[in-house]
């Protein structure tokens, strides 16, 4: 029953010391709550637009009016010409311009196609497309009801109605319905909290026993005889934390902040223990490198980023390019970012992941050798040492 | 005067003399970053993610919806993965992360059409993929509104409206984007140009912060302070220098990547947005000197580095905007280097504006360079006084 005297062991540890509680208890249960608060507002409203009218005229203002009216957009001011509006856009007071033809009215009733100019601030996509869709909506709108009125002559509003749009359309963005960021954001950053608080929480601890254990990794005594043991041990203390955490980002982060919820709690634990235990192998392959404690943070901390893009969810995964594509594969975060945002936001069963959990098996197998592979060379070494 | 700089150098010197005993500092602050330049650059390096796996079900299948899927088909972000037989076979296939999106054409949709009964056809796109849903839902609207012009089209040419004439009936106003500054909407220079540089000052605001304590740790703080002449001043600077010489030379070499061999937009001279690259170095230094300060201990000083680090990340509003978020994130912006940085960016390199519109970012970012000041009494009290603590 080693086991779980390492297990008791490494519990101990992480409980009488604050800067790897800090890590596996603290961090994953405030950073989510951060990260949702940061992203909460989900939509931006109201980008400030300016316009430049030279065309002045009853449609013109028509065209102005509606897309004022659109959520995305408030139109801010009216300018003279387009060196003012200008200035406008380098004092940043507004991120686009709207530049109507002089000849815009006459060209509609003449049965000429006009043009409207959108010049657009591109310091943040998120602006352009604010712009970019609320005029072309408008646009359409437009079209649709200048080409019946002066060109189609319906009889009846039904009619009017058909012509306008003969075939009619509609888009429904499913299981983000609001497009919003926080829903896009959220349920993967939750996962790689998970996978990174393991990494440096494993990683401090590890380097924490080299501090106090004269280079070793492991503490003299004996129970530490055997890898699998110590592996499935410490591997054990921090799979029973990290379902506390996953529970509480599953129900209670989700529910606080209203993100979409479609999983079933047994799709979930069944995703999420093969996970973290990935993650936990993985974290004490990689914590091999940790010689001092803070060293962890070094090392880790900036790694997200990079981890968090290769997961093909922010940046398209078919725009990723092969290498790199093989290369994320080696991470448990890549897997479990794709599995999670599907089985919570979602509805995915597990048999529709099956291609992520094929990945975090073989990963979790693969780490788990190379683990005790490290622990057995250490306590060769370390038995060679002691006597 | 002279005396100082001595000492300054000779802290230097020891400065080096540990790094040289680390190889994994070299690979934190030298590997680590070009790793990341390299990495973020190689995966977008298309520029704007085309061809998207999007799905059809077409249940009518005639040859007037088989062209408007061979349309769709021909759209710059769209690629035709599969055909599904019904809707819940294509929702299936986006909750197993096969598609993005679809496009629904129900049955009887050409019959209606030619009766003039209006047909609805139907797009879905999965927004849990931010950027592939709103790029495949522009195609998908462009092609759903063309299916609806062709009818028109050919509503039109029976009552013998010339050709010449169509457009200006079909679209009389259409819109002109002008996308200033970045007009093939590439976002490898939309998100890099900030990524980069974010990671960056991460690193460095670690970085300081462990170069600090690490005296602690080793207890080797007091021999550092009497090096020093018992100014917290002087050991400070001797520390960090180094660093601060390695961090200006990356900086410059990731400027020169970015605008002269990857061709990002640059509207002013290199030197200029060098610049405010180096003042936001010396910044994240501060500011990491600032935290040590109030913590006065080597975990919690990285902690708050690292938070605070990755935080900003988010807080400078080049993904979402800013203005958008709560008030505490607002004021939070303006002790952060990345956001000045992303502001000067924006002012200078990508559309080369007046910089007199950019000040309140300069002189935050010198306020920030001082903030270390409050700070340096307090370090020189630890110096003396305070122990490492685990």
């Amino acid at each position: 029953m080693n086991i779980t005297k390492i297990w008791y062991d490494e519990l101990r540890t992480v409980f009488h010391d604050v800067g790897i509680i800090l890590f596996v208890i603290i961090l994953p249960l405030a950073y989510p709550l951060l990260y949702a608060y940061v992203y909460t507002p989900e939509v931006q409203r109201d980008t400030p637009v300016v316009v430049v009218d030279d065309s002045k005229s009853t449609l013109s203002r028509e065209f102005i009016r509606k897309v004022d009216a659109t959520p995305d957009v408030k139109i801010v001011g009216n300018c003279l010409n387009m060196n003012e509006a200008y200035a406008m856009i380098e004092q940043q007071k507004a991120y686009a311009v709207i530049h109507i033809d002089r000849d815009f009215e006459t060209a509609l009733n003449k049965g000429r196609q006009t043009v409207v100019g959108l010049y657009c601030n591109m310091m943040s996509m998120v602006y352009y497309k604010c712009a970019a869709s609320a005029c072309s909506n408008v646009s359409i709108a437009m079209n649709r009801r200048i080409k019946v009125n002066n060109y189609m002559r319906p009889k009846t509003d039904r009619e009017a109605e058909i012509m306008a749009t003969p075939i009619d359309y509609q888009h429904t963005p499913l299981y983000n319905t609001q497009s919003g960021y926080a829903a896009f954001m959220i349920p993967p950053i939750l996962m790689m909290i998970f996978q990174q608080s393991l990494f440096l929480g494993i990683g401090m601890s590890m380097g924490r026993s080299r501090e106090q254990n004269g280079g070793f990794v492991i503490p003299l005594n004996r129970y530490y005889r055997n890898s699998v043991e110590i592996v499935l041990g410490k591997m054990l203390f921090y799979l029973m934390l990290y379902i506390i955490h996953g529970l509480y980002a599953f129900v209670v982060v989700t529910k606080l902040f209203d993100l979409p919820q479609l999983g079933h709690y047994w799709d979930f634990i069944l995703f999420f223990i093969p996970y973290i235990t990935a993650c936990c192998f993985l974290g004490m392959v990689l914590s091999y490198m940790i010689f001092r404690r803070e060293d962890c943070m070094l090392i880790f901390v900036f790694m997200s980023l990079p981890l968090y893009f290769m997961c093909g969810l922010s940046w398209p995964g078919s725009a990723i390019p092969e290498g790199i594509k093989y290369f994320s594969y080696l991470f448990p975060s890549t897997f479990g970012l794709n599995a999670y945002m599907r089985i919570s936001g979602m509805g995915a069963s597990i048999s529709d992941v099956s291609f992520e959990m094929k990945g975090i098996a073989i990963q979790t197998a693969v780490y788990f050798l190379i683990a005790c592979l490290i622990y057995t060379k250490k306590l060769r070494k370390a038995l060679h040492r002691q006597t | 005067m002279r005396e100082v700089i001595a000492r300054i150098f000779r802290i230097g010197l020891r400065e080096i003399g540990i790094f040289s005993h680390r190889p994994m500092y070299l690979f934190v602050i030298l590997i680590a970053p070009l790793l990341c330049l390299i990495y973020f650059t190689q995966i977008m390096r298309s520029g704007t993610p085309d061809k998207m796996p999007c799905g059809v079900v077409d249940e009518d299948n005639t040859s007037t919806t088989r062209s408007i899927v061979r349309i769709l088909g021909s759209m710059q972000n769209t690629d035709i993965k599969a055909h599904y037989g019904s809707f819940s076979e294509a929702r299936k296939a986006m909750q197993r992360g096969e598609i993005y999106a679809f496009f629904y054409i129900p049955r009887n949709t050409t019959d209606k059409a030619l009766a003039s009964r209006r047909p609805q056809i139907s797009f879905y796109t999965a927004d849990t993929w931010y950027a592939a849903g709103s790029l495949l839902m522009k195609d998908l609207q462009m092609t759903s509104e063309l299916a609806g012009l062709a009818v028109t089209r050919a509503t039109l040419s029976a009552k013998g409206v010339p050709t010449s004439l169509m457009m200006g009936i079909l679209q009389p106003i259409s819109i002109e984007t002008h996308p200033i500054a970045n007009p093939g909407l590439n976002y490898s220079v939309y998100l890099n140009n900030i990524v980069v540089p974010g990671l960056f000052f991460l690193i460095i605001m670690l970085f300081t912060a462990y170069t600090i304590g690490y005296e602690w740790k080793m207890g080797t703080q007091k021999e550092l302070f009497e090096m020093a002449g018992e100014s917290s001043t002087i050991a400070l600077a001797g520390k960090l220098w180094p660093q601060t010489l390695l961090y200006c030379v990356l900086m410059t070499l990731i400027d020169v990547y970015f605008y002269k061999y990857q061709g990002f937009p640059l509207n002013v001279s290199l030197i200029r947005i060098l610049c405010a690259g180096w003042l936001c170095i010396f910044a994240s230094q501060a500011l990491a000197v600032f935290f040590f300060g109030i913590f006065l201990t080597l975990r919690m000083g990285m902690s708050a580095c690292s938070l605070f680090g990755v935080l900003q990340i988010s807080v400078c509003g080049f993904t979402f905007p800013l203005t958008a978020m709560k008030p505490v994130f607002q004021y939070l912006a303006w002790i952060s280097p990345l956001r000045h940085y992303y502001m000067l960016y924006v002012n200078q390199a990508l559309n080369g504006f007046k910089l007199v519109y950019a000040w309140p970012s300069i002189v935050a970012l010198l306020l920030i360079c001082l903030l270390p000041l409050t700070m340096l009494f307090r370090i020189a009290h630890a110096f003396k006084y305070v122990e490492y603590k685990p």
